[in-house]
């Protein structure tokens, strides 16, 4: 019964969210300055063609109205068609979702694997010189420096010294997986510089607060091994927070593929965005802005779920007990 | 600040040895290319073998929104794309000479008549034979469309069959650039037939008599092509497959070329071929063209000294084409007047009268219409090289007094403040037109009550618009006819000539060997891509 409580609460509340981002998304598009006639259809059309496309596209409609067809269709999940394609929006974003997928699933795998290790790392051996200042100056660049920069920069420096790997070219991975790799790798290690980064110094000042407590005083007392010490007691203790941040962060790094696709040209939802947002292809910049949303809100719930199997203290469950 | 330094400036600390080589000069002076023919940049070389992939970056995928039909297409990077599925009576030459393509020859037994004499053998990629039926109703179907092109065909009367290989077109007055305009994509020659049955729809599909089919398109993603294996023109094209994908980046087009992934790019940065000086195999090469970019002054808005011609003119006077050339486009532009630079017959922009006019004669007429301390607004879309030109314009208009704000937009923002009302609420706006293959064609767009778009912010002037259609009316003798168009046009000032935009195409000369013009009318780099021979597949 809590459970379902629970569920209807979170589905309510996220409902609200995409009720309000939808609104957001859809008056921002149209303050856009830069009218869609001119830019679809260029200086040289008539009166008759823009009065035509606008018809097309229901833009000749009230805002409201046009806000309540939109709804409805994507309510019923139909995304709109582009006006630049003339595709249907809900199809063009479903095959470009598994490029911005798997870029996304190699940048979280980066973070947990190089983040994780690394923060546990500088924690256990953090002293005020040394590792700890070199790990530090690492971790600051990389939650400083845009994606665009780095991005550009890896372009260029990789497009003259290739190394086997490939920049402005993108093969699908269900036709090369070794070639979907090696034109993968790159953006993906852009996109998770940051994430590294972040999740290098939240491991960090989570495991140092867990290396303080009494417990692992105990251990160490007790003369357990470090590396059992650090399994058993610190990473368990320290993981809620690396949980929520890595879940966040997931949700974050789709925004960050937006420019990564775009400086790559990988044709991914990001790139489709910003194309789409530099053309006001209003159904396109709608059901991205849409849908960048959804998986932050799926991500928040995964994340609370996830946490409370680890730490059944702070669960979905939890609430009421305490 | 040129662009290159500002690339430069940003990797400076982790690669100033990669960029001492360009980030030396501001202005690289434009070195003489080498000329594999006359009128050539490159020409392919027939010895290599046939067939293979030929893999082209281009910057975008457009033509999607007004549909595939070549006689709506008004861009072109859509001629570009559709010019490798249809072909048109007649073509180019490398000199701007009009040559047979569908026809094999025309006769012109007066000045208002054409008869064209269809080439034998002809098919649609479908397979069925091109007749005479669908060059008539070809025709005919531009000219009752509602594109531009219609009207760049000219005064045409009669479009009639005149036997089974013969096509008969009367016009009603003589009007010189009309095979020019019978030139380019939207006159190409479609399917009539399965366009009246209703079994095409050309807004998506395209069905040509040219040298490649569509074998697959995502769009914004990648195009494919094959050879038409119905081709009429035996030996071409000469590779079987072309994969075109689309990367609106500069630097990731750059990044294909340089690890070869690409074999030929477009590039849109003036100073790309200097920063692809040192690459390995890869050739960068300036196409001119007869596009060239122009400053709008608007004389519609209310309460704007730019209604005042002498306030125009003092601006006109004061702007240095040359200097902007040199400057803003790395020497690679030239000065032009209405008629591009480049075309046979075009004015010589130095023989303009606002040329020989000096500064203290601009603040004259500044002081004449009481507008000594005029500034305004110029508003520009932020690709290069548009903000190096408009800086060059400030400086230059600076000499003269004037004040100028630039106002940098996308080219959204930009084509809604320019194009979307009527009157236009800029003050001053700057824009680049195709300058077609016939001096005549671009002209027309100085005529707002035929052109249309500029009718927001341009006043007609009846005397340049009497002068522009008598100088399409003369078949001999056109220089005259045509400087006294550009003197007119030079003294109105709305819409005011600076310089032509130069194209880069940089190919891998290890992947490919193909064939360009040195000089290009309709912007179609891949004019002859059909004569490119891949030396090998990546």
């Amino acid at each position: 019964m809590r459970l379902l409580m629970w569920w209807s609460g979170r589905a309510l509340s996220s409902a609200a969210t995409l009720l309000g981002v939808s609104v957001l998304i859809f008056a921002a598009v149209r303050l856009m300055p830069g009218g869609f006639a001119e830019t679809v259809l260029g200086p040289f059309a008539t009166a008759g063609q823009k009065a035509e496309l606008a018809a097309r596209y229901g833009l000749d409609q009230p805002v409201f109205m046009q806000y309540g067809h939109w709804l409805g269709a994507v309510a019923g999940g139909d995304f709109g068609v582009s006006m630049i394609s003339r595709q249907p929006v809900g199809a063009e974003l479903l095959a470009r979702l598994p490029v911005t997928a798997e870029l996304t699933v190699l940048a979280v795998a980066a973070s947990v694997l190089l983040g994780v290790p690394l923060g546990v790392l500088t924690a256990v051996r953090a002293r005020p010189t040394g590792g700890g200042a070199v790990g530090r100056l690492v971790s600051g660049l990389g939650v400083s420096v845009p994606e665009f920069v780095l991005g550009s920069l890896v372009v260029f420096v990789f497009s003259r010294y290739a190394l086997g790997l490939e920049v402005g070219a993108w093969t699908p991975l269900t036709q090369d997986p070794a070639a979907n790799l090696a034109t993968m790798i790159l953006p993906a290690a852009v996109l998770s510089v940051f994430s590294i980064s972040v999740t290098a110094r939240t491991t960090r000042d989570a495991v140092m607060g867990v290396l303080v407590e009494p417990y692992v005083t105990a251990a160490v007392g007790r003369g357990e091994s470090p590396w059992f010490i650090v399994r058993h007691h610190i990473l368990r203790n320290a993981a809620t927070p690396v949980v929520t941040l890595i879940g966040t962060t997931t949700a974050y790094l789709l925004g960050g593929a937006l420019i990564v696709e775009h400086v790559f040209n990988l044709p991914g939802v990001g790139s489709y965005i910003v194309q789409a947002v530099g053309r006001r292809d209003y159904a396109v910049v709608q059901a991205g802005v849409l849908l960048a949303a959804g998986v932050f809100i799926v991500m928040n719930v995964l994340i609370d779920l996830l946490v409370g199997a680890i730490d059944p203290r702070l669960g979905v469950m939890a609430g009421r007990r305490s | 600040m040129r662009p290159i330094r500002l690339a430069c400036g940003v990797a400076a600390a982790l690669l100033a040895t990669a960029c001492a080589a360009t980030g030396t000069t501001t202005t690289p002076t434009a070195a003489p290319q080498e000329t594999a023919a006359p009128g050539y940049l490159a020409v392919a070389d027939e010895a290599l073998a046939e067939g293979g992939a030929l893999n082209l970056q281009v910057h975008i995928d457009s033509g999607a929104a007004t549909g595939y039909d070549p006689q709506l297409a008004d861009v072109a990077t859509t001629w570009q794309l559709l010019s490798l599925s249809y072909e048109t009576l007649v073509t180019v030459g490398p000199d701007f000479s009009v040559q047979p393509l569908l026809a094999e020859k025309w006769d012109t037994p007066d000045d208002r008549t054409y008869v064209f004499h269809l080439r034998e053998g002809v098919r649609f990629s479908n397979g069925r034979a091109m007749t005479a039926d669908d060059v008539v109703g070809s025709l005919k179907r531009l000219l009752a469309s509602k594109g531009v092109w219609a009207g760049q065909l000219g005064p045409v009367g009669e479009v009639v069959k005149d036997g089974d290989d013969r096509v008969k077109v009367t016009l009603k007055e003589p009007y010189t650039p009309f095979l020019a305009a019978l030139a380019n994509v939207p006159a190409a020659i479609l399917p009539m037939k399965e366009i009246d049955d209703k079994s095409v729809d050309l807004a998506t599909t395209l069905l040509g008599t040219g040298p490649y089919v569509v074998e697959n398109h995502r769009q914004d993603v990648s195009w494919t092509f094959k050879r038409n294996d119905k081709y009429w023109n035996q030996g071409k094209p000469a590779a079987d497959t072309l994969n075109i994908t689309i990367a609106p980046e500069e630097a990731a087009r750059i990044a294909a070329l340089q690890n070869g992934s690409a074999a030929l790019a477009t590039l849109g940065n003036v100073d790309s071929e200097t920063m692809l000086a040192g690459a390995k195999d890869v050739k960068a090469v300036t196409q001119a063209t007869t596009d060239f970019y122009y400053l709008m002054l608007n004389s519609l808005k209310p309460g704007s000294k730019l209604a005042d011609p002498k306030v125009r003119q003092a601006i006109n006077i004061a702007l240095d084409a040359k200097q902007i050339a040199e400057v803003a486009l790395g020497g690679k532009g030239k000065p032009t007047a209405i008629t591009p630079a480049g075309l046979p017959g075009a004015c010589d922009p130095a023989a303009l009268p606002s040329a020989s006019k000096s500064l203290d004669e601009a603040k004259q007429l500044l002081a004449e219409a009481g507008a000594q301390n005029l500034s305004f607004t110029l508003t520009i879309f932020n690709t290069e090289p548009a903000p190096a030109v408009a800086q060059v314009i400030q400086q230059n208009l600076q000499q003269a007094g004037i004040t100028v704000k630039i106002e940098q937009m996308d080219e959204a923002s930009w084509s809604g403040k320019v194009y979307g009302k009527a009157p236009a609420e800029f003050d001053a706006a700057l824009s680049w037109f195709a300058g077609y293959a016939d001096p005549g064609m671009v002209t027309k767009w100085w005529n707002p009550e035929t052109a249309g778009f500029n009718a927001g912010f341009m006043k007609p002037d009846p005397e340049l618009s009497k002068l522009i259609d008598a100088a399409n009316k003369q078949p001999q003798d056109r220089a005259e006819a045509l400087a006294g168009v550009c003197a007119r046009a030079d003294a109105d000032a709305q819409m005011i000539p600076l310089v032509t935009r130069p194209a880069t195409v940089a190919y891998r000369g290890d992947q490919l060997s193909p064939s360009l013009y040195a000089t290009e009318g309709y912007g179609n780099v891949l004019r002859l891509v059909a004569d490119a021979r891949v030396k090998k597949t990546r």
